[in-house]
This record gives C-alpha cells, structure tokens and sequence, in this order.
C-alpha cells in the first residue's frame, strides 16, 4: 500500500517535473530560434548564450506588480488560468516516457495513470482546453477578449474533428487502443532500414494531425487566438504577472502533450530511434533510459517543428482557416477513415 | 463508498445549479460541472472508456456549444427572463413526476441496472454488449439534462417575436 502510493508519487513528481523543467529551455528555443530564422540574435545577455534568460523572466513575472481589473468576474477571473493549466496537465498523465520494465520482481508501469483506454483519456481531458480560454475571455469582461475567446474556441473545436478521424484511423490500422501496444507495433524494421513508424503507413493521418495540434495549440499559423492588429491581444488581455504566465505555461504544456501525442502515433512513442538498439541492454536499467532518450530527442525534434514553422509560414485569415478545417481537412481525413477501415477489414478476412 | 456518496452530493448539487441558477453562464458551467462529476462516477466504477466519451462529447462538445452561444448572445438583457408563478411550477412539477417515474420504472423492472460495478471490464465488446442492452436507459438518462438545457435556451432567447435577426452573409467567398 505504502510502496504504491510512494511509486505513483514518485510518478507524479518526473511527470510534473519534466515538462515544467523543460518549460524555460522550450521558450529560450523558441526566442533563439526566433533570432536564428531572422538572422538576429535573440536574448544572449543573461548567462552563456542567453541560457539565464527564462529564469530572469520568471522572477519578473513573480515581482511584477499584478493588475486586477475592476470591471472583471472575479470568481471566473481567477479561476480561469488555473483551469488552463490544470487541464493542461491531464494528459501527461497517461504518456509513457519508457516502456514497461521489471524491478523488485513487479513490473513498473511509466504511466500515472495505468489504463488500456489511456489515449481516450487523453484526447477527452485535451478536449477541455477550451474552456480555459473560454472562461478568460468571458470573465475579462472585455469585447477583444471575448472575440480573441471565441475564435479560439470555434478553431479548437473544429480541428478536433479532422483529428479524431487521424487517430480513429490510427486505432484501426494498429488494430489495439493500449498505449504499449501501438508502440509494440511500430517497433522494427521494413527491408531492415526503415523504422516501422505510423507516419510511413499513414500519412495523410499524420499531415491531419499535425495540423490539428498547430490548430488545438493556437499556434501560428492558426494563432488567430491572438491578433495585435484586431484584437489587441487575445483573450488574455486583461492578465498580467504570474496570471498571464500561467495561460502561456499552460499554452506550451498543451503543445508538448499534443507533442508526445502525435509521435506515439506516427513516430513510435519510446521505441528506439535508429542507431540507439545497437546498444547492448544487459542491465535493466539502460533500455527504460534509452526508451526516455528517445522518446525525449523525438519530442525535442517537434518543438523545434513548431517554432521553425511559427517563423517561416505566415498567418492564416480567420475564414481561410474555418475553410481549411472543415471544407478541406475533415472531408479527407473521413475520406481517410473509410479508405482505412475498409483496408483493414479486407485485410482481415 | 465515501467517494461515492461525495461524487453523487457534487452531481446533484451541480445539477441542482444548472436548473435554479440565477445567471446563465453560471447555469451552463454547473452543465459542464455535472457532466464532469457524471464522468468521475464512471471513471470510478472503472469504466474508463465510458468516463472519456463522457468527457469528450458531453462536456467536451456539447457543453462547449451551450457555453459559446450563450456568451455571443447578449445575456444581461435576458437574466429576468424566466418563467414565472403558476406555470412555472406547473412545469417544474411535471417534471420531476416524470424523472421520479422512470427512476421507479428502472429500480421495479431491472434491479440489475443499479449494479453496474459489473461493467468493470474494459473489454470493449463486453461492455458495449452490455451498454446497448441492459443498461442503455441510465446511460441515455443524461441527456434528459441536455433536453432541459435546450429547452432553457429557447425560452431564454426566444422571447423578442418582432425582433429581426439579420445575419451578414460570408462574404469572403
């Protein structure tokens, strides 16, 4: 009993701690890569290479006097970035980091929360980052928030279309909805060089889903949550200090859970990169780490993705991306789904 | 068994919110909340997948929907809206006899129905087998709230017969 709850503790802690360790490092990535794709420098004054930078902004943040408007609700005021963040951090919950190994005789599940049903889970508690937003908007009181709010939201909700039908096709294709297996079975080789990964089996479920995590975690080119020209500055407007830090920590957690997401389905999960299962793993303890390894390049690979494509495409309009999202993505990705599962049905006869 | 009785009190009282609540966002947030709550009694009887779906549609998209179009209409106008008095009540009444009617129905018919430890199993087949035959009524009975909401929303907005709505075309195409 005690060992349990010290195992699910211990968890809790590496799951918290890394995504919230590596916060700092994401957003030094992020403004660096700024200054590297506009052949600037970016922030390089704090520390070697500017790597003190995240810290100095984080005491800003927390020193910085907070301004609470008057003309807010002030219930739905605050509770707004905590239901951000929170919801946020539901779905690490059930993201391995590592396969599952033996120790002590037991066998150690990496997952929080230990479920076959885990990728429901997941895409269920990211569904309810809207009202994170939702809230803010309405809360703030204010006619730029309000509209920031609800184009955010209408963009959430209609991504999450096309990419339901990416992961139903996934499901059909792995044929198993456990985390362990879809990774089980994108573990190995085709002709002994190409990795065995989702992507190459389906990859117009994969374009589907990464449009739908740039769409899900308004970021450019779908940041229409934003918009200094139109709306001043989205919903979190009338935020300031450690409040509107909250939403941002809570914008990138959004985007490296949707991250580790998409590459358990179409970039194997844990499973080894290229290279690293030549490795010999006699001690018990070398395959878990190189499994992290792995699993940590890939999501690092991602976020460099997402801020390499942040500086080079350029916005969408607000109808485009309506009709991007629902003349274009969600007939294909149904398209998809039926190509798919008829497939797979006469593949199983 | 004191996570249940915590988990029931919270639904209910969450319910409770949704229908007596003086504003209406706060009314569509107490939907969302019991839908929620409904989630976590599901999560807790181990039917992990029932408590997702939950999640996703109901909370994730259908009280998302409910919570949009209230915030694009102009809700101070309609706070004072409601019914009031005798039909009111009338309603009200009607109401609960029938809720309390089925709840009768399914604890005389099917005492089975209130066991549903027993769909504890997360083998997909077996519990959608059971899901569509024995205990299709409680699962639907949740949208008996959904149906009270949507009602809600009509009375609410639909009180201005000569105003016109003109909505501006998409004019980008």
């Amino acid at each position: 009993m005690l060992e349990g709850i010290l195992e699910i503790l211990i968890k809790i802690v590496v799951v918290l701690g890394i995504p919230l360790g590596a916060l700092p490092i994401i957003i030094h990535v992020e403004r660096r890569g700024a200054g590297f794709i506009q052949r600037r420098l970016g922030p390089n004054r704090v520390g070697p290479f500017g790597l003190l930078q995240p810290l100095a902004d984080v005491a800003k943040f927390m020193f910085k006097e907070e301004v609470h408007p008057t003309h807010v609700r002030p219930f739905f005021y605050t509770a707004a970035p905590l239901i951000a963040l929170v919801v946020a951090l539901l779905p690490l919950a059930c993201i391995p980091l590592f396969g599952t190994f033996e120790f002590d005789g037991r066998t150690i599940y990496p997952e929080v929360f230990r479920s076959d049903m885990g990728i429901f889970y997941a895409f269920a508690v990211s569904a309810l980052g809207s009202y994170g937003i939702l809230l803010a908007g309405w809360a703030s009181n204010n006619k730029y928030t309000m509209l920031g709010a609800l184009r955010a939201c209408a963009q959430m909700v209609s991504y999450e279309l096309s990419l339901s039908t990416a992961i139903v096709a996934m499901i059909f294709v792995f044929g198993t909805n456990d985390i362990h297996g879809i990774v089980g079975a994108q573990t190995g080789y085709w002709f002994g060089f190409l990795p065995k990964w989702g992507i190459f089996v389906q990859p117009v479920a994969g374009m589907l889903f990464l449009v739908g995590i740039f769409a899900e975690s308004n970021r450019l080119p779908f940041d229409l949550a934003e918009g200094e020209s139109e709306i001043v500055a989205g919903y979190h407007l009338e935020y300031s200090s450690m409040k509107f830090a909250i939403f941002f920590m809570a914008e990138y957690i959004h985007m490296l859970a949707l991250s580790a997401l998409f590459i358990i389905f179409f970039f194997g999960g844990y499973s080894l990169l290229p290279g690293l299962d030549l490795i010999p793993t006699d001690n018990a303890f070398i395959l878990p780490l190189l499994q992290a390894v792995s699993f940590i390049t890939k999501i690092a690979i991602m976020v460099w993705v997402f801020v390499w494509v942040r500086w080079t495409l350029p916005r969408f309009r607000y109808d485009q991306l309506m009709d991007l999202g629902w003349k274009r993505l969600l007939p294909l990705g149904l398209v998809n789904l039926i190509v798919t599962v008829l497939f797979v049905y006469f593949r199983n006869q | 068994m004191i996570s249940d009785i915590f988990l029931t009190i919270i639904t209910m009282v969450f319910a409770l919110m949704v229908v007596f609540s003086k504003k209406t966002v706060v009314s569509a947030f107490a939907l969302l909340m019991t839908m929620l709550s409904i989630a976590m009694i599901y999560f807790q009887l181990g039917t992990v997948f029932l408590a997702a779906i939950q999640v996703l549609i109901n909370a994730g998209a259908i009280a998302v929907l409910f919570i949009f179009v209230m915030m694009l209409i102009n809700l101070e106008q309609f706070q004072n809206n409601r019914e009031k008095g005798k039909v009111k009540l009338v309603i009200s009444a009607i109401t609960i006899l029938i809720i309390l009617g089925v709840f009768a129905l399914i604890i005389n018919n099917n005492i089975e129905v209130l066991a549903v430890n027993n769909i504890a199993d997360n083998s997909m087949l077996l519990m959608f087998d059971k899901l569509f035959h024995v205990y299709y009524l409680p699962f639907e009975m949740a949208t008996v709230l959904l149906l009270a909401a949507l009602v809600a929303c009509v009375v609410i907005t639909g009180h201005e017969k000569n105003a016109k709505v003109e909505l501006e075309g998409d004019k980008h195409e």
